[in-house]
């Protein structure tokens, strides 16, 4: 019994969803209050599992509760709380407020951080399918609009595939290790082939969770088809739990066969990189700018991985943090382009809105700096603590490539920010934001803002964390 | 070893010959009642190495639900247009022919499993080598399913749940102007609700209000 105690943020979460979809069933129009309660789930389950801090391992060691994965558990809740705090207002004019919305997302959030703490080939998969089939429904939430049923179909259908190779792989692991332990099997196989192919298969399955080039193809049209509010979602959640897993993965049962995965992961790093610098410039949609600004960030995240050191692991952390705050930051900008019940998303509607909207604009600036990754601001230091791991290492054509890529990748920012500050000013946008998206904008760039000034705020939690 | 070499090697071909035809077969029920055969036979296969619950719940999951639903869509849809141009009969149905061979061979299917079975008891305790001759499969499966994997049992639990909500939200839509039947209502009527007593004067009629 006292075991349980280390899974009461999942025993809570799952108890909480029937406990809602019950009031849901019973009570009439209940949707703005289960919306409410839905974030009260999520701030409880982040208290209960700040409190846990021991390492424990249950479930005949097929699920671990460690400092790595309790602290990815909490930066899955708050920024799931974030998400749905911006983005409740859009959800309740784009009129998919029903109560199955706030509780998809509670179940994606259950298989996520069963995901991050999973010690087991099963346990991670079942995770992982939890929380894609809670994805699959919300992309298709929208399920009048053409585009938003479009992205769920192929979102559903792409992904089916990458779980089918990823199973395949978890197959062929278990098969000549003979365990599907993510300790054990370390331990039962030398060099084998077979487990190699296994290897390959489940990674492919997992750079398709986090869009990475060349499994990124649905990104684009998933992010721009789904309703903005979901796709705050996708350009967040999924990656963090993807990411984590791919820590977990490579550097635990497989870190022996370092030399083999290395290469494909500074494969995938340096094409993510270069192809979601050179597609976006092209691109006269947000959210579409923003998956291809995403596919970029995964590569520069991908790219700690390669380093196979403790501080490459950590940089890939910070650097998921914070883009994890810049994304928030400008998925609230986008949510605040709102007129007359009507919200906008090409570049060319944000067109001479510094005239209008001051305030707006210079958080849209900070953002775009940020994601640019220009000093001060906090997007430079992910890329600095990435970039300072990869050289240390003494990867210099990686590092090279993710600065020029880099420098590339700045140009479309800076002509979102000169479409901004010097084109010619349309309309005013709607100025009654709710408080939810407000705060979101405000805690988030202030945060990249003020980063330089003591980057401990952040760094402190994760660089006590070591995974090797 | 001799019978078990023969059946693996007749349901292994009858198998794999049905998974091609499924797919090369241009009529879309033909491919569909190749699927059924596939499945049985793939589940005879599992009986043979004495796995009979996995061979038991294939049977069950994939032919008895997957594959009729399957069928039955596929009928329903008509999309089995694109006819087989090569055996081109004008007239009468295509599907007929077909689906009685298939038939007969899960039939003789059935008969080779079954009469092992029953009047060879040993034959299928010969071919699998599985030495645990007291515990049935489904009692091991259940044995560890409930207390090793609880968390993956629940965890299972959950996925269905959301592909439960996941298809109620897609496709549930609140009809406009649909009439329902009340009982509380019909029950709680009264008479002097409902019936009412007119005089009616001679050469008037009266005008009943609906």
């Amino acid at each position: 019994m006292i075991n349980l105690y280390f899974i009461l943020p999942e025993i809570f979460i799952s108890l909480s969803i029937m406990v809602l979809l019950i009031i849901g069933v019973f009570k009439n129009s209940s949707s703005k209050l289960i919306y409410t309660f839905s974030y009260l789930v999520v701030i409880i389950s982040l208290a209960i599992n700040v409190n846990i801090s021991d390492n424990f391992s249950l479930f005949n060691n097929s699920y671990l509760i460690d400092d790595f994965s309790s602290f990815i558990k909490s930066i899955i809740f708050i920024t799931a709380f974030f998400v749905m705090l911006c983005s409740y207002n859009y959800v309740k004019i784009g009129n998919f407020l029903k109560i199955e919305y706030p509780i998809l997302i509670l179940c994606s959030l259950l298989g996520m951080i069963v995901m991050v703490s999973s010690n087991d080939l099963i346990v991670f998969y079942i995770g992982l399918e939890l929380q894609s089939l809670a994805l699959y429904v919300l992309a298709a939430f929208n399920r009048d609009n053409l585009l938003s049923s479009e992205s769920g179909l192929k979102y559903f259908v792409l992904s089916a595939l990458s779980s089918g190779l990823l199973l395949y792989g978890c197959s062929l692991i278990y098969g000549f290790s003979n365990t599907t332990n993510f300790e054990e099997i370390s331990r039962n196989f030398s060099f084998e082939y077979g487990v190699i192919f296994g290897m390959v298969f489940v990674l492919v399955g997992l750079a398709f969770k986090v869009s990475a080039v060349p499994f990124h193809m649905w990104a684009p049209d998933v992010y721009q088809g789904s309703p903005t509010s979901v796709t705050v979602l996708f350009a967040m959640l999924p990656k963090i739990a993807a990411l984590t897993v791919i820590i977990k993965f490579l550097y635990g049962p497989f870190l022996n066969l370092f030399s083999e995965w290395q290469i494909i992961i500074i494969f995938l790093s340096i094409a993510s990189m270069i192809l979601g610098a050179v597609a976006a410039i092209g691109q006269k949609n947000l959210k579409r700018l923003i998956a291809y600004s995403s596919i970029s960030h995964m590569g520069y995240a991908l790219a700690g991985l390669t380093t196979g050191t403790n501080d490459g692991i950590q940089s890939t952390l910070i650097y998921l943090t914070i883009y994890l705050i810049m994304n928030l930051a400008f998925f609230s900008c986008l949510l605040m382009l709102k007129r007359d019940d009507i919200y906008y998303e090409n570049v060319q509607d944000l067109s001479g809105l510094s005239k209008k909207h001051p305030i707006l604009a210079f958080c849209f600036l900070i953002v775009l700096f940020s994601l640019a990754g220009i000093p001060p601001l906090a997007g430079f230091f992910a890329k600095f603590y990435v970039f300072m791991a990869v050289i240390k290492e003494e990867m210099f054509f990686l590092a090279i490539v993710g600065l020029l890529t880099t420098v590339i990748a700045a140009f479309y920012y800076l002509r979102i920010i000169k479409v901004i500050y010097f084109d010619q000013e349309k309309e005013r946008f709607d100025t009654n934001f709710n408080f939810g998206v407000k705060f979101s904008l405000a805690f988030s760039t202030i945060l990249i803002l003020l980063y330089f000034i003591n980057p401990n705020i952040i760094n402190q939690f994760i660089l006590s964390i070591s995974v090797i | 070893m001799t019978a078990h070499a023969l059946f693996f090697y007749v349901f292994s071909f009858i198998a794999i010959i049905s998974a091609i035809m499924v797919t090369a077969s241009k009529n879309t029920v033909h491919s569909v009642f190749f699927l059924i055969l596939d499945f049985i036979s793939i589940s005879c296969l599992f009986i043979l190495i004495g796995a009979e619950f996995l061979g038991m719940i294939m049977l069950i999951v994939y032919v008895g639900a997957v594959a009729v639903l399957f069928l039955f869509v596929v009928m329903m849809l008509n999309v089995a247009q694109q006819k087989n141009k090569w055996f081109a009969a004008t007239s009468g149905s295509k599907h007929i022919p077909v689906g009685m061979i298939v038939s007969l061979i899960i039939f003789f299917e059935l008969i080779i499993v079954i009469g092992g079975w029953k009047f060879k008891p040993d034959l299928i305790n010969n071919i699998s080598n599985l030495n645990i001759p007291t515990t049935t499969n489904t009692h091991m499966i259940g044995n560890v399913l409930y207390t090793d994997y609880i968390h993956l049992f629940q965890l299972s639990g959950m996925i269905l749940l959301v592909a439960m909500i996941g298809a109620i939200v897609l496709t549930f839509r609140q009809r406009e102007g649909l009439k329902r039947q009340s009982y509380i209502k019909q029950i709680s009527r009264e008479k002097k609700d409902g019936v009412e007593l007119v005089t009616v004067k001679s050469r008037e009629g009266i005008k009943i209000d609906v």
